[in-house]
This record gives C-alpha cells, sequence and structure tokens, in this order.
C-alpha cells in the first residue's frame, strides 16, 4: 500500500483529511449542481420527457423476436431469391447478379472500354468502314465516366484508331504485292 | 484557525490553478455516468418535476430535492478514488 493510499492520521494531517473530504463533498456537490442545471434547461426547453411515449405507439413499435424475421417482423430475405429478366439478351437473373449481368451485357461500365476492344479485334478482319463505326460507338461510351478522363480516352482511340489504319493498309499493301504476282 | 483558512485557500487556489480540480471533476462526472448514478437521479428529477408541475419547477427546488439523495447514491468505490487523488495531491502541495 503507498503512503498516499492511507487516510492521513497524526495530529496535522487529521486536518488534511478533513479538507480532503471537503474538497471531495464539494465536487459531488458541483456535479449534482451541473445535473440540476441540465434536467432544468432541458425541462424549460420541452425535450425532457421526449424519450416517454404512451403505451400504444410502444407496443406499435415492439421489437419482434421470431426467428425468420427481423425485429419489425419482416422477412428479411424475401429479396434474395427473385429474378429478373433481362431486357437484352431476355434470359433470368437472380436480382444480385442483375446489375453485373447488366454491366457485361450492355456493354457499359468499367470494362467497356475491354470488351469493345475485345470486339475490336475478333472483328479485326471486316470491313474498313464497320470497325470505324465500331470505335465510334466506343468513342460516344462515356456516360460512366468523368469529364477528364474524356480527354485521355479520345486520344488513346485516336492511336489505336490509326494503328488499325496503318494494320488494314499494310495489309492492303501485301494483297496487292501477292496479287502482283 | 486562520491559519487553517489560509491553508485552505492556497490549496484551492493550487487545485485550480494546476488544473487538477478540473480532472477531478471530469474523472467524477464519467464514473456517475458509468455507475449509472446520473441515470438514477434523473429518474428522481422525474419524480419531482411529475410532483411540482412542469411549469413550476425551479432550479432550486431540484438542487434541495437532489443534493442529498446525489451524495447518497456516488457508489463507494468512486468515492474513493476520488479520496485518493485528493490525499495524493495534498501530500504532495499542502507541506509545501
Amino acid at each position: 500500500m503507498k503512503m498516499e493510499d492511507m487516510p492521513l492520521s497524526g495530529p496535522d494531517n487529521t486536518r488534511l483529511e478533513a479538507l480532503a473530504h471537503d474538497i471531495y463533498s464539494e465536487l459531488v456537490e458541483d456535479a449534482c449542481l451541473g445535473l440540476c442545471f441540465e434536467v432544468h434547461r432541458a425541462v424549460k426547453q420541452g425535450y425532457f420527457f421526449l424519450d416517454e411515449t404512451d403505451q400504444e405507439s410502444m407496443k406499435e413499435f415492439e421489437i419482434v423476436d421470431q426467428p425468420g424475421v427481423d425485429i419489425f417482423g419482416q422477412v428479411y430475405n424475401q429479396w434474395k431469391n427473385k429474378e429478373c429478366e433481362c431486357p437484352n439478351c431476355k434470359r433470368l437473373i437472380a436480382a444480385s447478379r442483375f446489375a453485373p449481368h447488366l454491366e457485361k451485357c450492355l456493354g457499359m461500365g468499367r470494362n467497356s472500354s475491354r470488351i469493345a476492344n475485345r470486339r475490336l479485334a475478333s472483328s479485326n478482319n471486316m470491313s474498313k468502314s464497320e470497325s470505324d463505326q465500331e470505335d465510334n460507338d466506343d468513342l460516344n461510351d462515356n456516360d460512366w465516366s468523368y469529364g477528364a478522363e474524356k480527354k485521355t480516352k479520345k486520344r488513346k482511340s485516336d492511336k489505336v484508331f490509326f494503328f488499325k489504319l496503318h494494320i488494314v493498309s499494310i495489309n492492303e499493301f501485301f494483297m496487292r504485292i501477292i496479287r502482283l504476282f | 484557525m486562520s491559519k487553517d483558512s489560509q491553508m485552505r485557500a492556497a490549496i484551492n487556489q493550487k487545485l485550480i490553478e494546476m488544473g487538477e480540480r478540473e480532472r477531478l471533476k471530469e474523472l467524477l462526472r464519467a464514473k456517475l455516468v458509468e455507475c449509472g448514478w446520473k441515470d438514477q437521479l434523473k429518474a428522481h428529477c422525474k419524480d419531482v418535476i411529475r410532483e411540482k408541475g412542469l411549469e413550476h419547477v425551479t432550479v432550486e427546488d431540484l438542487v434541495t430535492e437532489v443534493t442529498p439523495k446525489g451524495r447518497a447514491l456516488v457508489p463507494d468505490s468512486v468515492k474513493k478514488e476520488l479520496l485518493q487523488r485528493i490525499r495524493a495531491f495534498l501530500a504532495q502541495h499542502a507541506t509545501l
């Protein structure tokens, strides 16, 4: 036990002990006074009895404690197994998978440029005018990106376009050479 | 006797100056909220206010009704801890 843990004793220390008790009761009275002010203010402002409601609404909003339902008495996973029809491909998709599916199915969202690139790659041997149109399609597909991204995207696809133009002209070049022989 | 009151004044001054009084107050407040003292007294206040009427209640009424009860309801452990802190402070500063 430390020195200060013990009540102070001795002729001089009885005074100190009394002083300690006085300070203590002063602090407690302070706390009481603070509470009184707080309560009084709450009463006069009219929010002291706000947390008390009548029995009727207490019953109406009682917490439901039964298996299979949430605290409001509703079935909590009623939407879990719902299926929605995709407006694009007409397949039935689970509701939780619907948004990601729609993103892929319509070719929008984050992966749109990748999907568009894949489409371009697969249609590389199609006529030039058609691939040009698809390129424009990709250009206009910036509903999902911010303005700042627009410029970089445009520049990138410009590059792709020129590159493709080169490939097409080189291909044509070779074809012509082959045809010459 | 006047020496005693002089010492008390000096100690009180020191308590305030060093910020110890504020710290003790904050400690007490936190402990009292923690142990439910505040809720008990609030419930008591509710009874008092219902008795006197919402419009007529004054701070004085509340103080006279609440303070004795508040003093009695402080848990022993909280009282002990606070007294220890005060004694420690006195041991450090009263002998100077």
